[in-house]
């Protein structure tokens, strides 16, 4: 069995703009492309970083468990996560009023789940066998997820129309 | 029987999503969140097809999937995998369980439905729905044929009717439309070149969207060996060239069976009017005739009490519409409506040649005939025409 050491940045770069792509593309109609960043620690959204920001934000989580070891967090702004809700369910913006912030939050459970998926199902495919969890959200502002040693971290931000989407992916080394 | 379809999935996004797809389709849908409630469903409701999660909390697909198939009476049920997990190694393991289908997350309603419909039968939902729609609802229709002039007299033909006539040249042309819009009505020539007209019959059965759709073969009169064959394969009608628009018009109200009662019957200040059109054929007369009985029991029940039979546009008599009118007078006395014909001079003078009409007492115009049905009294109208 290979190590989770042997995984290289790039199988995850590609892996994660595949399934990101994909899944926006099929899901919600929307393009969405890598962004090439100089610095990964200085990238807009993500809160994880510098806990700065007060816009509120929506996080999916959903981990993978196996071969390879880790979780994945996905970031969307608010009003994105709505469009990309009304989009997924052919709701429009009155109707998720209606619904609640459930119905969005379930959304965004989904859209991270079948992300983290498609990211897991290409390390499976690459020798590394792994399964899901089950997803989890988390809401607010001005907030920072602070890994613990240990785990190695990528950060990848996106663009689609205009909208961004920032994936964190935590991976546990070792085996 | 409607089809039930159980989708077992912890997220609500799918679920919904699910119900969306086939929310145009003559089904059921069931829904549980995790593998006990979904083994519940199954065993209580037995669903023409279950699409089943994996990762769920308190029990998983893979487990719930073993279940059904050691359960005697519930391993016959299809199921469907419907899951974001993937990977060679878990796609093979579920399928030895035994699985009918696997998709992965993310994916498209469309495909879920194509897949669907290869293993139940899925119809779409007009076609069960008792309440038919209306002559006056739009509707589109696809016509696919390679000499223009055809495409464009229908067009014409239909431009008063609230139908969308769309014209395409070939096969490629017209699937590439079904996709993306499955039309209400195809009509295809059957002298498209290398009888592609059969082979895209073959093909809009096959697509689930169009399986239950009309399609009419368009050929001249001669041919009669293509109008056999579009016969015997299935298609709904054959429509001969040159096109009588309005036999077309009848036949595709009769085929999307829309309700064409609106276009004899109508409730106008509290009178109920039935309009004999200009041409009468022995189709039109059958087609009144059908709606004769439920529209004055329906004005009945609705407090209207009085009738108009107008025959002022027909252009002649035949016994066909002598008898629908006889039929007409006759249900109205048999409900207690009181009721007043109207007619034209021609048609007035050709009553008078014929025993069982020569009685018939006609106004000129309607509003004569509705005036008088407030004026005189009941039994007199009763009698006009007996």
């Amino acid at each position: 069995m290979p190590a989770t050491q042997e995984i290289s940045e790039n199988l995850i770069r590609e892996n994660i703009s595949r399934a990101i792509s994909e899944v926006f593309q099929t899901m919600l109609g929307r393009k969405a492309d890598l962004c090439v960043l100089t610095d990964q620690t200085n990238c807009w959204p993500p809160i994880p970083v510098d806990g700065q920001s007060n816009i509120s934000q929506i996080v999916g989580t959903v981990g993978f468990l196996g071969d390879a070891n880790g979780l994945i967090y996905l970031y969307l702004d608010v009003p994105f996560a709505r469009i990309a809700t009304g989009q997924m369910l052919g709701m429009t913006e009155q109707e998720i009023d209606e619904a609640g912030d459930e119905v969005i939050n379930d959304a965004i459970g989904e859209l991270t789940n079948m992300t983290v998926g498609s990211f897991k199902n290409g390390l499976s495919d690459a020798g590394f066998p792994c399964k899901l969890t089950i997803p989890t959200i988390l809401r607010g502002s001005n907030f920072s997820i602070e890994p613990i040693a240990e785990v190695q971290r990528y950060i990848y931000k996106f663009q689609s129309a205009g909208q961004s989407i920032v994936t964190d992916i935590l991976i546990k080394l070792g085996d | 029987m409607r089809n039930k379809i159980l989708t077992v999935d912890d997220s609500k996004t799918v679920r919904i999503i699910v119900r969306k797809a086939f929310k145009s389709f003559d089904c059921e849908i069931l829904e549980a969140a995790n593998g006990v409630e979904g083994l519940a469903i199954a065993a209580k409701e037995m669903p023409d097809l279950i699409l089943l999660d994996v990762t769920m909390p308190v029990m998983d697909g893979v487990e719930m999937l073993t279940k059904i198939k050691s359960d005697p009476q519930l391993k016959g049920i299809p199921i469907m995998m419907l899951t974001a997990e993937g990977g060679k190694d878990n796609v093979l393991k579920v399928a030895k369980i035994g699985v009918r289908d696997y998709i992965v997350k993310p994916f498209k309603e469309d495909v879920l439905i194509e897949k669907a419909g290869r293993i139940i039968e899925l119809k779409p939902l007009t076609d069960s729905k008792g309440k038919a729609r209306s002559i006056f609802d739009p509707a589109t229709l696809l016509v696919v044929e390679d000499k223009p002039a055809i495409v464009q007299q229908i067009q014409e033909g239909l431009k008063t009717s609230p139908w969308k006539v769309h014209g395409v040249n070939s096969q490629a042309e017209a699937l590439d439309f079904c996709a993306k819009t499955p039309p209400d009505l195809i009509m295809i020539s059957l002298s498209l070149p290398e009888e592609a007209a059969f082979a895209l019959f073959r093909l809009i059965r096959t697509n689930v969207k169009t399986k239950y759709t009309p399609v009419f073969g368009l050929v001249v009169k001669t041919e009669t060996g293509a109008q056999q064959q579009a016969q015997t394969v299935g298609f709904t009608t054959v429509i001969t060239k040159p096109i009588d628009i309005s036999e077309l018009e009848s036949k595709v109200a009769k085929a999307m069976n829309l309700d064409t009662s609106q276009r004899y019957f109508t409730i106008e200040s509290g009178v109920l009017v039935m309009r004999v059109p200009e041409n009468c054929s022995t189709s039109v007369t059958a087609e009144i005739s059908t709606y004769l009985k439920p529209k004055l029991s329906e004005a009945v029940d609705a407090g209207h009490n009085k009738a108009v039979i107008d025959v002022h546009q027909l252009r002649s008599l035949h016994m066909g519409v002598i008898k629908l009118l006889m039929q007409a007078m006759q249900t109205c006395r048999e409900l207690g409506v009181h009721f007043a014909l109207v007619g034209n001079t021609h048609i007035i003078a050709e009553c008078k040649g014929f025993e069982d009409t020569r009685t018939w007492a006609f106004f000129d115009t309607l509003e004569d005939a509705k005036a008088s049905l407030t004026k005189v009294p009941a039994p007199a109208m009763a009698s006009a025409g007996s």
